[in-house]
């Protein structure tokens, strides 16, 4: 069976109906194939949205592209990911189930996995730097750079590839003994290249300085934050977005936090924020009683307002749950040196502040 | 229509008491044509079962063939080779006035069987079943390293590529050539 004998769009369609990673493993055959999976299928790949290189197992990593689907029933869309290849580094690789490949001019070994439906690269480590860069820059010419490709850590001692066109996901989630070394966990990120998102759990331990690079990341989302961690993260964030899961929190700091909001001294760049209180902390306010301050404008309550929502750059898949959850609330505040307008919203112990970009007057258009 | 108009319709044959409230509609027989392939065995396919083709679609909506012409005249396929010919007529037959289904796991299994049936289908222009036929050549390689596709689809390697690519050149270059050399010769 000779492909090459079939008319252009019988090998289109060939190659249509084909996934992602075995056009990525057929295009390692020929120049020619390459060029043709790349011209044939510009639509498909510009479709994609993300490129995962995910953590599996110490310093072993699966790249996928991830896709939203319906569940067995159909009844509900899920996130699935199709998996590319494995890159599993310092493993040895029999002669049996090994083949060479020359990835963007590095030859590379891979092997085929028991373990997955896809390859795997091996290499000594002393190469994994160059082989990790001629990877990256295979996905970058083959499935083009229209999509994010993001590379997720989940411990500070894995490595973090300083390449073009690569952000990061920090994820930390230490076990209920394990204390996290803040010191440590400094010098990692300091050591990072742009922090797309990080998601942590920090049971017990004290805040990150000032100057951390902790608060440059563009989303974070924080898991049972004691009240000093709060207060040092509403205060120095920098961010766009914010996830504060099961804290703790006194409206002083909240007032604090909008306060330094409206004056634009800070926080220019949030978009959104949400805080979930502890419901078990001996709490001796009332969320709700912030909406008393006197600079929190209000909306009469027989007018309908507007509906905050913007594009959610946490997401597992960007086409997977895309937006933040609508703010729908007739409480706001203005900021004093743009007059942009902030939805507040506070329901059953949830703090949810969402940035618009219209002014106050434009903002005041859209209510009906 | 009016029960008056019926009634009164003189040229209308009267109607037998028995006749059911809606009786069906007089069957048209149906029409067939008749094709071979290179082995020059007919086969006798319906018109309906043709429609699957748009190529022989096309060529016999407006024929208005009788029986005998059509017999006379079988469509001739030179290119398809008679089994694989046998298999598309047995596939237009089966899925003749019916909803294709989403799957078809009666094609061929081997790869050159499947490979001329692809060749025979696209030339046909039988849409479903060419769609079948890629999802299975695309399924026979699935999960397969460069080689063992390279092996399976026997894609040349870059320098058969290259090597093609010189001899296609030089050919090129002979053939336009050889035209030059003949236009001068008659020039003179």
């Amino acid at each position: 069976m000779k492909l090459s004998k079939y008319p252009y769009l019988v090998q289109k369609e060939i190659l249509d109906d084909m996934k992602n990673a075995d056009l990525f493993w057929l295009s390692f055959v020929s120049k020619n194939m390459k060029t043709l999976i790349k011209s044939s299928q510009v639509k498909r790949f510009q479709s994609i949205s993300r490129i995962m290189y995910h953590s599996s197992f110490g310093d072993k990593r699966i790249v996928s592209i991830p896709f939203k689907t319906k569940n067995r029933k159909g009844t509900e869309d899920i996130l699935e990911l199709e998996g590319i290849m494995g890159i599993f580094g310092d493993c040895k690789a029999s002669e049996d189930d090994c083949f060479q490949l020359n990835v963007s001019g590095k030859i590379i070994d891979f092997r085929l996995s028991n373990q997955y439906t896809f390859p795997e690269a091996c290499f000594h480590p002393n190469d994994k730097e160059s082989a990790i860069e001629s990877i990256h820059n295979y996905f970058l010419n083959f499935f083009g750079n229209t999509m994010e490709y993001i590379w997720r850590a989940k411990h500070p001692e894995d490595i973090i590839p300083h390449l073009s066109n690569l952000s990061l996901w920090i994820s930390i989630w230490p076990n209920l003994s394990q204390v996290i070394d803040l010191k440590n966990l400094e010098k990692f990120f300091a050591s990072t290249p742009v922090l797309k998102n990080i998601t942590m759990k920090l049971d017990k331990s004290e805040p990150f300085s000032p100057e951390s690079k902790f608060y440059q990341a563009e989303t974070i989302s924080i898991f049972h934050q004691r009240s000093k961690s709060v207060h040092a993260l509403l205060r120095h964030f920098q961010g766009r977005q914010a996830t504060l899961f099961y804290c703790e929190v006194d409206m002083l700091e909240l007032i604090e936090f909008l306060n330094r909001w409206r004056s634009g001294e800070a926080l220019q760049k949030l978009e959104y924020l949400k805080i979930i209180l502890r419901r078990d902390g001996p709490w001796h306010w009332q969320p709700h009683e912030i909406l008393n301050a006197n600079w929190v404008k209000h909306i009469e309550s027989t007018k309908k307002p507007p509906i905050h929502s913007v594009a959610n750059l946490y997401t597992p898949g960007p086409d997977y749950k895309p937006n933040t959850n609508p703010i729908t609330s007739h409480t706001y505040v203005v900021r004093k040196t743009d007059n942009r307008v902030a939805s507040i919203s506070v329901q059953e112990g949830d703090f949810v502040f969402g940035v618009w970009k219209e002014t106050e007057k434009e903002f005041l258009r859209m209510v009906e | 229509m009016s029960s008056t108009e019926q009634g009164t319709s003189s040229a209308a044959p009267a109607e037998p008491t028995t006749a059911p409230e809606s009786a069906a509609a007089p069957e048209v027989p149906e029409s067939f044509y008749y094709v071979h392939g290179k082995d020059k065995v007919v086969h006798k396919v319906s018109a309906g079962a043709l429609q699957h083709s748009a190529l022989i679609h096309g060529m016999i909506s407006n024929l208005g063939y009788t029986e005998e012409q059509a017999k006379a005249n079988p469509f001739p396929f030179e290119n398809i080779d008679g089994d694989i010919l046998q298999m598309v007529v047995d596939w237009c037959n089966q899925h003749k006035g019916k909803p294709t289904p989403p799957e078809d796991t009666n094609l061929p299994k081997q790869k050159e069987k499947l490979f001329d049936l692809v060749l025979a289908v696209n030339y046909l222009e039988i849409k479903e079943l060419l769609t079948y036929c890629c999802k299975q050549v695309a399924m026979m390689v699935k999960g397969k390293s460069p080689e063992e596709i390279r092996e399976i689809w026997m894609i040349p390697t870059d320098a058969e590529d290259e090597a093609a690519e010189k001899e296609a050149k030089k050919r090129a270059g002979k053939e336009a050539a050889g035209e030059t050399a003949a236009a001068a010769g008659d020039a003179k």
